[in-house]
């Protein structure tokens, strides 16, 4: 039983409501890098780490910290702390293991403490009521994990549609951005498709 | 120091979102009616300005390399003032924006503005910088409103435009949002090509 | 670097703190302001769902994530006293729950219903809280000279759901918009009128409906046996 909801969160947050696509948020990272297929791969890699992590912590913190002891207020001050430290961790993480990751990601890597998806679930999780429920640290996570795995789902599609247009053929006022964000209301309409789904 | 270019600067030549492309969560996300528009532009100016103000204040005594934290601790806190002011006084606003509001902590432009200037120039010329780019990020997230809210909801500040016309729904939702920019910033390089 | 070390997490220490201590005095002057108002909201919710009672006391059942609050009503009809209660029931929507407010009569037929509390996408789902204004951006003159005054009405969603049972299913027919015309057709099905685009808020309302429904009957059941 608890199988099916979990897998009905992931199914949630990656396709239904997919935190770029139809949530609108981790846009600034979306389109800085989803110029090239394996910056993009990376640094959704990274996102899905720091997001699960992130939901992790902060949930912990919210529930047996900040509840307790009535100071709600400081969620958003704690979060993003939690949430700057870890990405702190995962620089450092990528800087041993893969030295070129780190390189192609440069400004990025430190900019995802400032990607709206990250903070964005972390109040998502709270929200979601997932604090009162039964198994709501393992739904937060599950929650986390999929908001990542959805924007890196909506950046790899992105990043492959974006090799594709540097070649084509258009006029030059609408190159850069403008097209850009008219590729991503078209995948978004796709993503459409999605809504209403029962799990 | 040319202080009026300070400011102007970021309404039209550095405008945080069409030029300097940051800031776009919250734009295409609360510009499904301008009354959200408008309150998310007081809310983020409030944070602008008094982060800037502060930060260009305590930029001698915040080493290098905590600095990051030390200013995203500055901006978390006004944004939590911001909360906690419209979540007392104007409730419908709050549900309104909804978890926009926290997350104006993570918007680009506060976080940008505090690293790129406050962080080096007198206070003076920070508030004038953060009045200048909050006025920018208000004009656009405006206009986006203005579109997105008539053509979709057939609606501007939850009055009906034409009675009894339905309006086209796709316009309030995330593909409308992405059209919608796309279409100004083509529509700005135009005129900024033209300009050339 | 460990004298790099004390003096950076020194001062961001200090940062933090003087953060806590500036947001628990704003926290201080604004927290009564944020209480007051899910009390004023709650009550004029219990006015619309309950018209014309005199809503007693609350009463809580079960604790924690299993609270069932409710309300009993009392009126007078030709001397004799009528009851009805009012629950406060929480459903799924699109995105996050859907808190209403849903008032009921001794046979379990609906008095009215007040969404207090949903966040889903403005222009669809949360038309649920839209109430139809007659006025229009035209009138926009009269209007700020205080000329043209709106009425407040409840929400068009909300207001079919009076007269419907709640003991029975209450079905979504897809027909646009509800308009006066509708109503008895629909009365007669038990149904409402889903707002179009947005199914799945209607759903979400009628499950709280039935979930609280049967709560309230169990609790009720159980307080008579007592």
């Amino acid at each position: 039983m608890e199988l099916k909801i979990l897998f009905g969160i992931l199914i949630s947050t990656i396709f239904i409501n997919n935190y770029v696509l139809s949530q609108i948020l981790g846009l600034c990272p979306f389109l800085g890098v989803s110029k090239k297929l394996d910056s993009a791969l990376g640094m959704g890699l990274a996102v899905i780490f720091v997001m699960s992590l992130a939901s992790f912590f902060t949930f912990l913190l919210y529930k047996y910290i900040l509840l307790p002891n009535d100071i709600v207020y400081l969620r958003t001050v704690s979060f993003i702390l939690i949430i700057a430290a870890l990405v702190q961790l995962v620089e450092m993480i990528i800087e041993k293991l893969s030295p070129a990751l780190y390189q192609s990601l440069g400004i990025f890597l430190p900019l995802i403490t400032t990607n709206c998806a990250i903070l964005g679930v972390a109040l998502l999780n709270i929200n979601s009521g997932f604090v009162t429920a039964e198994l709501g640290l393992l739904k937060s996570i599950v929650q986390g994990f999929g908001g990542g795995v959805g924007f890196t789902l909506a950046l790899l599609l992105m990043a492959g549609i974006r090799e594709r247009l540097e070649t084509a053929d258009m006029p030059e006022n609408i190159k850069g951005l403008p097209i850009t964000f008219i590729t991503a209301g078209l995948l978004a309409l796709a993503f459409l498709g999605f809504s209403g789904m029962k799990v | 120091m040319n202080y009026l270019s300070e400011f102007t600067k970021g309404i039209w030549k550095k405008n945080p979102i069409l030029v300097l492309g940051i800031g776009l969560c919250p734009t295409l996300a609360v510009t499904t009616s301008v009354s959200n528009a408008f309150w998310m532009s007081i809310a983020a100016a409030f944070v602008l300005t008094c982060s800037n103000i502060v930060i260009s204040l305590i930029k001698k005594i915040v080493p290098s390399h905590v600095r990051i934290p030390i200013f995203i601790t500055v901006i978390a806190t006004f944004v939590t003032i911001v909360e906690l002011l419209l979540n007392a006084f104007q409730p419908a606003v709050y549900k309104s924006l909804g978890i926009f509001i926290p997350l104006i902590v993570v918007n680009c432009i506060i976080l940008g503005r505090a690293e790129e200037f406050a962080s080096k120039n007198g206070v003076l010329a920070s508030i004038l910088d953060a009045l200048g780019m909050a006025i920018g990020f208000a004009l656009t997230l405006f206009v986006l409103a203005f579109v997105r809210e008539s053509l979709g909801a057939n609606k501007l500040f939850g009055f009906t435009i034409i009675p009894g016309m339905e309006p086209s729904s796709a316009m309030i939702i995330a593909p409308g949002a992405f059209f919608t920019l796309g279409l100004m910033l083509w529509g700005m390089n135009k005129i900024n090509s033209r300009k050339k | 670097m460990s004298a790099g070390i004390i003096k950076p997490s020194l001062i961001l220490t200090v940062t933090a703190f003087v953060a806590a201590f500036a947001l628990s005095h704003v926290n201080k002057i604004t927290a009564p302001a944020i209480a007051r108002q899910t009390a004023d909201r709650e009550r004029e919710a219990l006015s619309v769902v309950l018209p014309g009672f005199a809503a007693g006391n609350e009463k809580t059942d079960g604790s924690g994530d299993n609270a069932f609050r409710y309300w009993e009503g009392e009126k007078n009809v030709d001397d004799a006293a009528v009851k009805a209660y009012a629950f406060i029931t929480s459903s799924p929507g699109y995105s996050g729950d859907v808190k209403s407010m849903v008032g009921v009569d001794s046979e379990g037929k609906i008095l009215g219903i007040y969404i207090i509390e949903q966040s889903e996408t403005p222009g669809l789902g949360a038309r649920a809280a839209e109430i139809a204004s007659s006025r229009t951006i035209w009138d926009i003159g009269k209007i700020l000279s205080g000329k043209l005054k709106e009425e407040k009405t409840h929400p068009w969603f909300q207001r079919q759901f009076a007269g419907l049972s709640a003991g029975e299913k209450i079905k979504i027919e897809k027909a646009g918009d509800w308009t006066p015309a509708k109503e008895q057709a629909l009365l007669e099905k038990n149904a409402i009128t889903a707002i179009t685009g947005a199914t799945i808020t209607g759903r979400a309302v009628i499950a709280g409906i039935e979930k609280g429904y049967e709560r309230l009957r169990y609790v009720l059941g159980r307080e008579a046996a007592q």
